[in-house]
């Protein structure tokens, strides 16, 4: 299998490094082109929970980028309610062969802590973001509260 | 998967637990139910509900409404297929959306179709039901069973409709009471007994209309069922379904043989998977798009059905359009076929506004006669074997000819050289100069002089009368235009002309079938007969009207995408390429071969073809080697990772690859090692120009070189591939499809400009370039920018690119030394800022006249 293997490496080297902020990484045994784990933002109001992602290779890879899904709500300007995500280096224009799903991931977690207004999915809640940080704040921490996993205490 | 087994075989024994059917046999039907509105009583609360209505057939199948925002009187209308016994219960939920916590129930009710058909003598027809929504104080449903039924709260009242559903009540037997009660209690239904709290009237007048028009599944209509060319081997007649089974007027769908075989769970769509996650919950990987729900994947679009055929393979039914195909029907299938259906209107519209040049206009210098004797004896290596089916033989008279045994032709011409450029002799070039090819094969030009290239040609700029004859004794120029090729195939075609005529009478509702029948019946060499068409009912004589509109519905009709033969490449609607999923038919290659046949008639006929290929087909049907540049067109995404490979340092970015490759067709994953043992070989920059090359091959014939294989064998059984070598691929595309009167108003209106602007001189030279241009030339830039000559139905205005709508665009790129480029995938050209109207046009028309490949992007 020709993704297979270099996602196999890939996800040695993930676990080896010991990432503090994508943990919990689940890949079924019999197709690695599916990965779970547990994003641990840093930054306020995310730091309150833990948000569970799926990363989805595709047979192509890397020929052609991963797609990832939010498994857990989350209160995002970047993030729709369906868990996809708008990422702009596994956008279609962007994409490169070598880019790894580790930096893809840091991609990810760099912008669950610093939203991006400009480039909404949910242009209501960017909104709210740049009019009134402390209710959007608010919101985004009950929802994390309410629906994020619980944080591993290491 | 074992859960979804178990969870059928649940459903099943439940069915069973309550339906004692005669003979073990459960007969299925299709109930249409509409879910009109309801009126729900405003509990006193600040905030208006957001309902929506579940529709549970038998604990099993769960049809969901729209959410209707802030309402107590919400209206749906909508309609849903489902699949019933005559003991079904049918399971309604009132319920109200809530966006970040559980929906709320606002009420459920059971209803039993039993029940229903006892008091209207088994006739479902615009039966309106009056429901009362009856909720416990606390909305805890489970907890209704055991509490009094002073509790009970009427909340609001439901109103469906029932349709569609006939049956000869006496058959059925009446389901024992006690087992339903039981089901009753058990399932905490508040009330099982029809009479109370649901009323029924039966509507007829307005609906009635309406009702008619939704077809009634009547399978002794199904000689009218395309399918028949689709699920039957044209030898074995075995009909997968049961047509005859069924009585006149009843919607039964009879499983006559063995076990109850309809799955009331239907199994997960090709592609998709369900998995546990951490927390054991269920979901669903959609391996088509990479994606994943906790849904399960949607049930069939209304009217469809999933069915078996008696080797055990599911195929779907389309009840409306009664029709058959081996793809289960998704979203993007169906706006693909709606698409598809759009265009019916206009086919044969279309087909009378195309055309090419009219045979006798062509050169004159083509008659067979003058033919005959200009052709010179080609030079021909020797060593090179004549193609399959070819012999060369000598006449008494000691002149060499060919012979293709498959198709049944004769020629002069070499079939090894036919229609190649054979100047590649450096005699009438300047003194100094030399002829050379790329490794792509494009003719470039070296002056050892001034130690440059070009890809000019400096013989052109020599006035014609000095110009040489090229190897056809005609001048070189003349060689290659498009005429004179046409005039060359039109003689080939002429001159291996089969006397008598060929008829074949198709019925239009039966087009496909027919056609296949008759023309795969007979030998291939028949259809270079004259063609006589007969619509059956319209019997008149073909005198080319009647062949035109054959050619141009036929070609139509085997593009259905419910076919699953052919697909739009890269999302948009105008060009086509084999689907790799297409074996999912048994019989594709049959119906590959079929429309390589009927292809390949067209061509030798003079007709056209509604829809065109792609551009790398075309290439592939002339034996062209395909470049990476193809792939663009098909697959920017690949394409680009290709670049980047190319033009990067592998070392550096440590990209573990290896000769070995995957790609996902029908969600299974296909390997394929591209070189032996190639999976053990890494990609490193000493080995990947080789990488590319192997994967640039892969990728344009993945999953369909069998199938092409196929329409090329088809074809070259009419008309000798080789006959094509004298026309590249967009002549190619001319030829198929014809042109059409572009109308160069509603182009220039249409288009948008990048970096220019309407009233910029280049702008102005441009669209005088276009208005002076003749018809081909307009169509050769068309097509040069947008891949195809064709314009859409609607004209520029619709005119699509890899990203839906594109218009026509001009940007400004690049210095004037250079060739204008094109984006085919986004309709744009890339036209540098000229300094003089002759420069444009002389630019212009060495990009669209000349280019291979290197000016177009």
């Amino acid at each position: 299998m020709a993704a297979t293997r270099r996602l196999q490496k890939e996800l040695a080297d993930i676990r080896d490094s010991g990432l503090k902020s994508f943990r919990d990484i689940q890949v079924d045994e019999t197709n690695i082109l599916a990965w779970q784990g547990l994003i641990l933002p840093e930054n306020p109001p995310y730091n309150k929970g833990a948000f569970r992602i799926e990363i989805n290779f595709p047979a192509e890879y890397p020929f052609k980028p991963p797609k990832i899904n939010f498994k857990t709500k989350i209160y995002h300007p970047n993030i729709d309610e369906k868990g996809q995500v708008c990422l702009p280096i596994i956008s279609a224009e962007n994409w490169k062969p070598a880019t790894k799903a580790d930096q893809v991931i840091q991609a990810l977690i760099a912008l669950v802590n610093d939203p991006e207004p400009e480039h909404p999915l949910r242009a209501e809640l960017a909104e709210e973001y740049l009019k009134d940080r402390k209710k959007f704040f608010k919101n985004a921490e009950d929802y994390a509260k309410k629906f994020g996993e619980k944080r591993p205490s290491d | 998967m074992g859960t979804i087994v178990e969870s059928m075989a649940n459903c099943s024994i439940s069915t069973q637990d309550r339906v004692i059917a005669p003979s073990n046999q459960i007969q299925i039907f299709q109930l249409i139910v509409t879910i009109e509105s309801a009126n729900i009583k405003n509990s006193g609360g600040l905030i208006k509900p957001h309902p929506y209505v579940e529709l549970i057939v038998d604990d099993c199948k769960r049809n969901k409404t729209e959410v209707i925002k802030n309402t107590y009187q919400p209206k749906w209308n909508e309609e849903f297929t489902v699949l019933v016994t005559p003991y079904s219960i049918l399971h309604y939920r009132v319920l109200d959306y809530c966006k970040f916590q559980k929906d709320v129930l606002i009420a459920e009710k059971n209803i039993s179709l039993y029940d229903i058909l006892c008091n209207y003598n088994g006739v479902c027809d615009n039966l309106e039901l009056t429901i009362d929504l009856i909720r416990t104080r606390h909305h805890d449903h489970q907890a209704s069973s055991s509490s009094s039924s002073n509790n009970l709260v009427k909340v609001g009242e439901l109103i469906t409709i029932l349709h569609g559903f006939q049956i000869d009540i006496s058959q059925v037997l009446n389901p024992s009471r006690e087992s339903s009660s039981s089901i009753n209690h058990r399932q905490g239904l508040s009330n099982g007994d029809f009479s109370n709290g649901v009323r029924a009237r039966s509507r007829t007048s307005t609906r009635a209309a309406v009702a008619s028009s939704i077809p009634a599944i009547d399978m002794n209509a199904s000689n009218h069922l395309v399918n028949n060319a689709l699920t039957n081997n044209i030898r074995t007649s075995q009909n997968p379904s049961s047509h005859n089974n069924s009585a006149e007027g009843t919607i039964t769908v009879h499983h006559q043989s063995g076990p109850v075989t309809l799955p009331i769970e239907e199994p997960l769509p090709a592609g998709w998977e369900m998995r546990f996650d951490s927390f054991e919950r269920q979901y669903y990987v959609d391996h088509n798009t990479k994606s994943t729900s906790w849904e399960r994947p949607q049930p069939l679009p209304a009217g469809w059905e999933l069915r078996r055929d008696n080797r055990g393979r599911i195929y779907y039914v389309d009840h409306n359009t009664r029709t058959t195909t081996w793809q289960r029907p998704n979203m993007e299938r169906l706006q693909h076929y709606q698409h598809w259906q759009g265009e019916r209107a206009h086919v044969v519209q279309q087909g009378n506004q195309r055309f090419l040049y009219p045979q006798h206009a062509l050169g004159t210098g083509s008659g067979p006669n003058s033919r005959q004797i200009t052709v010179p004896p080609t030079p021909v290596v020797e060593e090179e074997p004549l193609p399959s089916g070819w012999e060369k033989r000598i006449q008494p008279d000691g002149r060499n000819y060919f012979v293709n045994h498959k198709s049944r032709i004769t020629q002069w011409e070499d079939p090894r050289t036919q229609g190649t450029e054979v100047i590649i002799d450096n005699s009438d070039l300047p003194t100094g100069w030399e002829v050379r090819k790329t490794t792509d094969g494009i003719r470039y030009f070296v002056d050892h002089n001034t130690h440059t290239t070009t890809f000019e040609d400096p013989r052109i700029h020599v006035p014609p009368i000095q110009c040489s004859a090229g190897p056809y004794g005609v001048p070189a120029a003349y060689e290659r235009s498009f005429r004179w090729k046409l005039s060359q195939f039109r003689y080939l075609c002429q001159s291996n002309a089969i006397s008598s005529h060929i008829k074949i009478t198709v019925s239009r509702q039966t087009l496909f079938e027919d056609s296949y029948h008759q023309i795969m019946r007979s030998a291939a060499y028949e259809m270079r007969k004259r063609l006589y068409i007969v619509f059956r009912g319209e019997e008149g004589l073909d005198y080319g009207g009647v062949s035109r509109e054959w050619f141009f519905l036929l070609s139509h009709e085997v593009l259905n995408p419910m076919y699953c033969l052919f697909e739009y490449a890269n999302k948009n609607n105008y060009s086509l390429q084999i689907n790799p999923a297409s074996y999912v038919n048994p019989d594709h290659l049959l119906y590959f071969k079929f429309i390589g046949r009927f292809i390949a008639m067209a061509l030798y006929h003079g007709r056209f073809i509604y829809s065109g290929f792609t551009m790398p087909f075309y290439k592939r049907m002339l034996r062209k080697k395909l470049n990476m540049k193809d792939i663009e067109s098909i697959d920017p995404e690949f394409y680009n990772s290709l670049v980047w490979i190319s033009e990067n340092n592998l070392e550096e970015s440590d990209i573990e690859m290896y000769f070995g490759v995957d790609f996902e067709v029908l969600g299974q994953v296909v390997h394929h090692e591209l070189i032996e043992n190639g999976d053990k070989v890494k990609v490193t920059d000493a080995n990947k120009e080789e990488y590319i090359k192997l994967m640039t091959e892969w990728r344009m014939s993945r999953g369909i070189e069998e199938q092409t294989q196929a329409l090329l064998d088809g074809f070259n059984e009419v008309v000798a591939l080789e006959w094509l070598k004298y026309f590249d691929e967009r002549e190619l595309e001319l030829m198929l499809c014809g042109m059409q009167e572009i109308d160069v108003e509603d182009w220039q209106q249409h288009t948008i400009y990048r970096h220019y602007n309407r009233t910029s001189k280049q702008i102005n030279w441009f669209w005088q370039f276009v208005k002076q241009a003749d018809n081909e030339k307009r169509a050769r830039l068309l097509q040069f920018v947008t891949g195809t000559c064709r314009v859409p139905v609607g004209g520029f205005a619709e005119l699509m690119g890899s990203n839906g709508a594109q218009r026509f665009c001009i940007e400004k790129v690049g210095k004037e030394t250079w060739l204008p480029r094109s984006h085919t995938c986004f309709n744009r050209l890339d036209l540098p800022p000229y300094k003089s109207y002759d420069q444009l046009v002389e630019k212009l028309n060495y990009a669209i006249e000349e280019t291979e490949g290197f000016s177009q992007e």
